[in-house]
C-alpha cells in the first residue's frame, strides 16, 4: 500500500518539478516580469511543497497507526473480559488478532478473537481510507499553495535553500542520533551486567569462563554457585590475548609499512609509486575473511608442521598465525598513511639537507623522519585500533580458549572472538552472560575511541604545523 | 680579482623547456655577486647549478661548464657532497629544520665529522651563530626549535646553519623576501660581513638590495645573461639598453 503511494508521490513530484519551472516562465512572460530565481528553483520549489506534507502524512500513519489500532482494540478486550487481563495476555489475544487477519493464523479462534478481528479489520479499512484521503488532500491542497505563491513571484530559491539545508540537517543528525542510540544501548547493559558482577572481578579477574556461570536467582545461591559467578567473567586473558596478537600484528606492520610508505616517498620514482600505491592498498581491501581463513587453513597448519619438525609443540591456532596475518593485513594503514605524511613533509626541508652536502639516506634519516614522526606515531595508532577490533582473523585462527599466556604457539582469544561466541546462537538476553558481551564491547569501544582520539589529535597537530 | 667560479656555456633544460641559455659568468672570490632580472629569467637555475641542487629535479639537464677554482664540478669525478660541502645555500623561505637551534646548526658538522668532540661542537655552533649575527638572541634559549624563531631570526639561523661547515662559497636564493625592512637590513649588513670571509652569490628582487650589498651584478632576462659588470657602472651607466629600462623600472 505505501509502496504504491509513495510510487505516486515520485510520479507527482516529477511533474510537479516541470510544472513549476514552465509555470514562473508563462508568468515571467505574461506579467513581464523578472523571476526572483532561476526556473529550475521554480520547479523544486513545486516538487517539494507536492511531496513532502504528503510523505509526512505516510510517514505518521506508518509510525502511529499499529499503536493507536493496538490501543483500542486492547481496551476493547479489556472491557469485553470479564477478568483483568495480564499484559503479556493482552498481547498474545492482539498479535492473534493481527496474525488471523492478515491470514498467517492457522489455529483454533475462539469467538472473542473473532469479534476482535472484525473490529481490527473495520478499524484498519477506515484508517487506511483517511490516510489516502489525507495524502491526496495534502498533494493538492500544497501543490495549489505553492502554485499560488510561484504565481506571486516568491523567492523559490531561498525556500529551496533552507529545505535542502534542513534536509542535510536531519541526515547527520539521525546519524548522530544513532551512534548516541548505540552507546546508550551499550551502556544500559553494561550497567545491569554490573549489577551482577562486580565490576573489579570483570576488569581484574583471571578467569574467563562465561560457560560455567549460570545465573541462578541471587537470593538464593549456593556459596558454590556464586563463587562460580564470580570467577566466571574475569575479562584479563582476553584484555592480554588482544593487547598479544595486537602486538604481533604491529611486529609485522610497522617495520614492512614504514619502510615501504619511506620507499614510496622517497625513492619509488613516479611509475613505481603510480603502481606501487594501489597495489599496497588492495592488501586493505581483502575481505578480512579471506585474511581469516588463509590465517586458519594455510598460515596455522604450516606453523604446526613446522613445529613438529623442530620438535616444538605449536597449536594450530595460535596467537603467532592470527598475529602475522593480521600484520599482513594492517601493513597498508601502515604505509599509506605514513606515505602521506612523509609527502607532506616539505622540499625545501629536504633540500636545505642537501644543500648541506648530507645524502639522500641521511636526509631521511635526520630531517624528514623525525619531521614526519608525530604524523607516523599517529598511523600507528590509527593501526592498532584496527588491529584491536578486528575480529574474523582472530575467531577464525586465535582460538577460544582464554589461556593467560605469553606464548605465541599457544591458542589465545581475544575480546573480540569473545564476543561473537557469546552471541552465536540462542540466547537469553538478560543472563549475565549475554550481558557480557555487551561490557566487553563497550570497553573495546571506549578503547579504540581513545586511540582513535589521540591519533587523529596527533596527526591534525601535525597537518597544522606545515600547511 | 680572482674569480672562484667561472661558469661557461651553462645551458639548462626542464625536460624540454631551455630556460637558460649559454651562460658565462665569473663570480669574483670574497666579493658579492648580484643576479637580477624578472621573474622566471632563470636567476634561481643559474644559481642552483652552482652547487649542483637541480641533481635533485629530474627531469632537469645541465650542459656546459662551471668552474669551482679551476675544477669542473660536473665533471663526472666530482663529488656532490664534498662540492656542496664547499658551497652553502641559503633558500628563499627560511627552512630551519624541525629540531632546536643548536641542532639546525650543529647538523652540517655532525654529517660532516667535522667536530672532534662536545666542546668543538659548542664552539663551532657560537661561532656560527656570532658571524650570523644572532648569538645574542638565542644563547640563552638553544635547546628552543629553531621553527618558534621570527622569520628574521629564522633566515639567520639558516645563514648560520650554511656557515657552520665553513664552505667557500655561500649562495643566497632571494634571501630576504621573506623579512620585514628591518629584518632585511640586518641580513644585508651581515652578507656585507661575511663578505671578507667568503664568496657570495646572491639572487634578488630588490635593486635596491643589490645595489647596496654587491660589488658584481649580472642582468638575466629569458634565460639570458644580458649584462655582466661591476655593480656600480651597471647601475650608474649601463651598457645594454635592455638593463638599462629594466633598472629604470620600465619593464620587469
Ligand atoms: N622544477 C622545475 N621544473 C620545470 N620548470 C622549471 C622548474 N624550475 C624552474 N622552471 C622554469 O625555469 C624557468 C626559470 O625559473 P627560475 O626559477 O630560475 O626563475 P627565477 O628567475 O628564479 O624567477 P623568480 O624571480 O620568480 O624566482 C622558469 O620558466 C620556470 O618555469
Ligand atoms: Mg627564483
Amino acid at each position: 500500500m505505501n509502496s504504491i503511494l509513495l510510487a505516486t508521490l515520485v510520479l507527482f513530484a516529477i511533474s510537479s518539478f516541470y510544472f513549476g519551472r514552465s509555470k514562473i516562465k508563462k508568468v515571467a512572460l505574461v506579467r513581464s516580469i523578472e523571476p526572483k530565481a532561476l526556473p529550475k528553483f521554480y520547479g523544486y520549489y513545486q516538487a517539494l511543497w507536492c511531496s513532502i506534507p504528503a510523505f509526512l502524512i505516510i510517514s505518521f500513519w506508518t509510525f502511529f497507526e499499529p499503536i493507536i489500532l493496538k490501543n483500542l482494540i486492547e481496551s476493547r478486550i479489556q472491557s469485553m473480559s470479564l477478568n483483568e487481563l495480564s499484559k503479556d495476555e493482552l498481547n498474545l489475544i492482539y498479535s492473534q488478532i493481527v496474525s488471523f487477519s492478515q491470514g498467517t493464523f492457522t489455529g483454533q479462534i475462539s469467538n472473542g478473537i473473532k469479534s476482535g478481528v472484525e473490529t481490527y479489520q473495520s478499524l484498519l479499512s477506515v484508517s487506511q481510507g483517511a490516510k489516502i484521503v489525507l495524502f491526496f488532500c495534502a498533494i493538492i491542497i500544497a501543490s495549489l499553495f505553492s502554485f499560488n505563491q510561484i504565481n506571486k513571484n516568491v523567492h523559490a530559491r531561498d525556500s529551496v535553500e533552507k529545505i535542502f539545508t534542513i534536509i542535510l540537517f536531519l541526515s547527520s543528525a539521525a546519524a548522530i542520533l544513532t551512534t548516541i542510540g548505540i552507546i546508550v544501548s551499550l551502556l544500559f547493559e553494561t550497567i545491569q551486567f554490573f549489577t551482577k558482577i562486580n565490576p573489579l572481578d570483570f576488569f581484574f579477574g583471571l578467569n574467563w569462563s562465561p560457560q560455567k556461570a549460570f545465573m541462578s536467582d541471587p537470593a538464593n545461591m549456593t556459596a558454590q554457585e556464586a563463587k562460580d559467578l564470580r570467577e566466571a567473567f574475569g575479562a584479563v586473558p582476553l584484555f592480554a590475548g588482544t593487547a598479544f596478537i595486537a602486538f604481533i600484528a604491529m611486529c609485522v606492520a610497522v617495520p614492512i609499512g614504514l619502510y615501504s610508505g619511506i620507499y614510496l616517498a622517497e625513492y619509488a620514482s613516479n611509475k613505481q609509486r603510480k603502481w606501487g600505491k594501489p597495489i599496497i592498498e588492495i592488501l586493505a581491501g581483502v575481505p578480512t575473511v579471506v585474511y581469516g581463513f588463509f590465517a586458519a587453513l594455510t598460515v596455522g597448519p604450516f606453523f604446526r608442521i613446522i613445529g613438529e619438525n623442530l620438535g616444538i609443540n605449536v597449536s594450530s591456532e595460535s596467537a603467532l598465525a592470527a598475529g602475522l596475518v593480521m600484520g599482513v593485513m594492517i601493513i597498508p594503514f601502515v604505509s599509506s598513511l605514513s606515505d602521506d605524511v612523509i609527502n607532506a613533509v616539505p622540499q625545501s626541508l629536504r633540500e636545505g639537507s642537501y644543500a648541506l652536502g648530507a645524502t639522500k639516506s641521511e636526509t631521511i634519516k635526520k630531517v624528514v623522519f623525525p619531521a614526519a614522526l608525530p604524523g607516523i606515531v599517529g598511523s600507528i595508532l590509527l593501526a592498532v585500533s584496527r588491529a584491536i577490533g578486528e575480529t574474523m582473523i582472530v575467531v577464525m585462527a586465535a582460538g577460544l580458549a582464554a589461556n593467560l599466556t605469553i606464548n605465541p604457539l599457544e591458542a589465545t582469544t581475544t575480546i573480540t572472538t569473545q564476543i561473537v561466541m557469546i552471541l552465536v546462537g540462542d540466547q537469553e538476553f538478560t543472563s549475565a552472560k549475554t550481558q557480557a558481551a555487551f561490557a566487553l564491547g563497550l570497553t573495546l569501544f571506549v578503547l579504540t575511541l581513545i586511540l582513535n582520539f589521540i591519533a587523529l589529535r596527533i596527526v591534525n597537530k601535525y597537518r597544522e604545523k606545515y600547511d | 680579482m680572482k674569480n672562484k667560479i667561472k661558469a661557461k656555456g651553462v645551458s639548462v633544460f626542464y625536460g624540454e623547456k631551455q630556460a637558460l641559455f649559454d651562460v658565462d659568468l665569473n663570480v669574483a672570490e670574497k666579493q658579492v655577486t648580484a643576479l637580477i632580472g624578472p621573474s622566471g629569467c632563470g636567476k634561481s637555475t643559474f644559481l642552483r647549478c652552482l652547487n649542483r641542487m637541480n641533481d635533485v629535479i629530474d627531469i632537469c639537464k645541465v650542459s656546459g661548464v662551471i668552474e669551482i677554482d679551476g675544477e669542473n664540478i660536473y665533471d663526472k669525478s666530482v663529488d656532490v657532497v664534498q662540492l656542496r660541502e664547499r658551497v652553502g645555500m641559503v633558500f628563499q623561505k627560511p627552512n630551519p629544520f624541525p629540531k632546536s637551534i643548536y641542532e639546525n646548526v650543529s647538523y652540517g658538522p655532525d654529517i660532516h665529522g667535522i667536530a672532534k668532540d662536545k666542546n668543538h661542537m659548542d664552539e663551532i655552533v657560537e661561532n656560527s651563530l656570532k658571524q650570523a649575527a644572532l648569538w645574542d638572541e638565542v644563547k640563552d634559549r638553544l635547546d628552543e626549535p629553531g621553527t618558534g624563531l621570527s622569520g628574521g631570526q629564522q633566515q639567520r639561523l639558516c645563514i648560520a646553519r650554511a656557515i657552520s661547515i665553513n664552505p667557500e662559497v655561500i649562495l643566497m636564493d632571494e634571501p630576504c623576501s621573506a623579512l620585514d625592512p628591518i629584518a632585511t637590513a640586518k641580513i644585508e649588513t651581515l652578507i656585507d660581513e661575511l663578505k671578507s670571509l667568503y664568496t657570495i652569490a646572491i639572487v634578488t628582487h630588490s635593486m635596491s638590495q643589490a645595489a647596496r650589498v654587491s660589488q658584481y651584478t649580472g642582468f638575466f632576462h629569458l634565460g639570458k645573461l644580458i649584462e655582466f659588470n661591476t655593480t656600480d657602472k651597471l647601475f650608474k651607466n649601463p651598457d645594454n639598453k635592455m638593463t638599462q629600462d629594466y633598472i629604470t623600472g620600465r619593464f620587469g
